[in-house]
């Protein structure tokens, strides 16, 4: 029971920065590989201001999400104005950086040692609570105006913009938001894991996150939520196989985008009015 | 810095900047057709380095001819990533963010298909080389570097030939301007596209060799053509020319700066500086400003 419990938190977790990384990538349609620079971000703020500077547990978490947002957007102001491919390159160079800054500032970060010894703070329902309300925000942005911006966005800028829409402000908001949320999910990391190291978020990890909402279906946070849990829970039931897990992924993607090019659940969203209908129907 | 310090570091910077060019070169390559970013070109790099490897190793060690066998390995490995990941859904008419996505899948599948059967070891290239350097007066410059130079030199001096004055560079050139006329004038799109990942895997074959070369060869091998990638970029994607001095220009200031400041603390100077520069200029130094069209 406690190792099932173990792989629920570490796959919740992750479920967190997916959930960040679709906000992005699947409603705006904004590549970004430097999402592993905002965990990392999130994850040293908050156990630098809780480990050196002693502040309270609630106050870390919260800056850590205020300096995810000041990052977003200070490095949104020159990338969001990029074409896609730049902004993509700007992002993953981004990422690269901050695993360099880590590296540079040993005397506050610990360098490659990282930071050891942060205490376990949060559990399993403070991170499910965490994804429940996240997936809400998400889900009810997606059927607002605000939602249906970003996917104006994504799917034709220009045509977007002729509809009035501020592209390069609502790339910011969005981009801001998403921040926040990665940032958050690495704090809650910092604080599960209890260790940190610039390298725990490379590039790869960052491109994984985009993958992962690839396969779900950009235009399902179902697909998205359903694809990470079984991709990072599959890696912690089978640790054998582990190395091999990342490989399986990539074939996946590729079959997936080949053959079924709205991804596996295509715009299928889990709701619960539909089932009750469902159910209701079946009564009567 | 004396003056033979100086050319020295000049030197080994141009040389490691080839490298760059020849990555940027590769990449921007099938931007220009395909007008996506090609994150597989990292793939070819790492394949064609453990291919390097093991037929200098076990097949038959010597220098030119591995070093040909590896460009057309590579050469193949574009091909078949671009018959096996792009074809399908290019003949499907994608939207280009999922030639993003499969791009950087493949890399993702390389990398970790390396990790996973040769582990996290690094392989050594045989030496071809003794590691003896050539004395001009007071200099000391390191043969395998003149190596270097020397093949990056002849290899964009053969391709600028190829592109201006062959018939299949002119097809290529055309593409890269619109990818649906040429078919109109009875060009062979499809072929042309193929050639440009011929074009694009020898040139990621031929990087791949000298890197492995000059390192050695372990399964992180393809990230090291992110800075090919940030050539490309402060070059101005499209331009094969900005691509090259962009190159250049990385490499002698990172050799430099490494040499003042320490490793880490350059890499944090030249993505701010890319930042800057993006900032000021979008489209990088020899870019045309990317126009949006309906």
């Amino acid at each position: 029971m406690e190792f099932y419990l173990k792989v629920l938190e570490i796959t919740s977790l992750y479920t967190i920065l997916v959930l960040g990384a679709y906000l992005m990538t699947g409603l705006t349609g904004l590549f970004s590989l430097g999402q592993g620079g905002f965990v990392s971000i999130g994850a040293y703020t908050a156990a630098i201001a809780f480990l050196h500077f002693h502040l309270p547990f609630p106050v870390a978490i919260l800056l850590a999400i205020l300096m995810g947002s000041l990052v977003g957007f200070l490095i949104g102001i020159p990338t969001l104005r990029l074409h896609r491919d730049y902004f993509l390159l700007v992002t993953f160079g981004f990422g690269e950086m901050v695993r360099a800054a880590l590296l540079h500032l040993a005397q506050l970060t610990g360098g490659a040692l990282g930071i050891a010894g942060i205490p376990q703070l949060v559990g399993l329902p403070m991170i499910l609570i965490s994804i429940l309300l996240i997936t809400f925000l998400i889900s009810s942005l997606k059927g607002t105006r605000f939602g249906r911006n970003c996917i104006a966005i994504r799917d034709d800028e220009l045509a977007a913009s002729l509809m009035g829409i501020n592209v390069y402000s609502h790339k910011m908001k969005v981009f801001i938001l998403s921040s926040a949320i990665t940032a958050y999910g690495g704090a809650l990391y910092a604080f599960v894991i209890m260790f940190i190291e610039p390298n725990l978020f490379n590039w790869l990890e960052s491109a994984k996150l985009i993958v992962i909402t690839f396969v779900g279906g950009v235009n399902s946070i179902t697909g998205a939520i359903i694809t990470s849990v079984v991709y990072y829970s599959f890696g912690e039931f089978f640790r054998f196989v582990d190395v091999w897990r990342d490989v399986l992924l990539a074939v996946a993607v590729l079959f997936v985008t080949i053959f079924r090019s709205g991804g596996i659940f295509g715009s299928w969203e889990f709701s619960l009015k539909k089932i009750f209908r469902w159910i209701s129907k079946g009564i009567s | 810095m004396d003056t033979s310090v100086f050319v020295q570091q000049l030197f080994n910077g141009i040389s490691l900047g080839g490298v760059y060019a020849l990555e940027a070169v590769g990449f921007g390559l099938i931007f220009n057709i395909l007008k996506f970013s090609n994150f597989s070109h990292s793939g070819v790099v790492a394949i064609c380095a453990y291919f390097g490897f093991f037929v200098s190793k076990y097949v038959y060690p010597n220098f030119i001819v591995t070093f040909v066998m590896t460009t057309l390995f590579g050469g193949f490995v574009g091909v078949a990533i671009e018959k096996l990941i792009f074809r399908p859904i290019r003949l499907k008419g994608a939207p280009l963010t999922l030639f993003l996505v499969n791009s950087i899948t493949a890399a993702m599948l390389v990398q970790q298909f390396f990790a996973a059967t040769l582990g996290a070891d690094y392989y050594p290239y045989p030496v071809f080389l003794k590691q003896t350097s050539l004395h001009i007066g007071t200099l000391a410059v390191s043969k395998t570097y003149v190596l270097m130079l020397g093949i990056t030199a002849v290899v964009l001096l053969l391709l600028t030939y190829i592109l201006k004055r062959t018939k299949i560079g002119i097809a290529l050139r055309a593409a890269s301007t619109d990818i649906r006329t040429p078919s109109l004038m009875g060009i062979n799109v499809d072929f042309i596209i193929s050639v440009a990942f011929f074009m694009a895997g020898a040139l990621g074959g031929i990087t791949g060799y000298l890197l492995g070369m000059t390192y050695s060869v372990d399964p992180f091998i393809g990230s090291m053509i992110l800075k090919g990638i940030i050539a490309a970029i402060i070059g101005g994607m499209g331009s094969l020319g900005g691509g090259v001095v962009a190159g250049l220009l990385l490499g002698v200031v990172e050799s430099f700066l490494i040499g003042e400041i320490g490793a880490s603390l350059t890499q944090i100077v030249i993505y701010s500086a890319i930042f800057v520069l993006l900032l000021i200029r979008p489209e990088g130094i020899a870019g045309k400003r990317y126009v949006i069209k309906a």
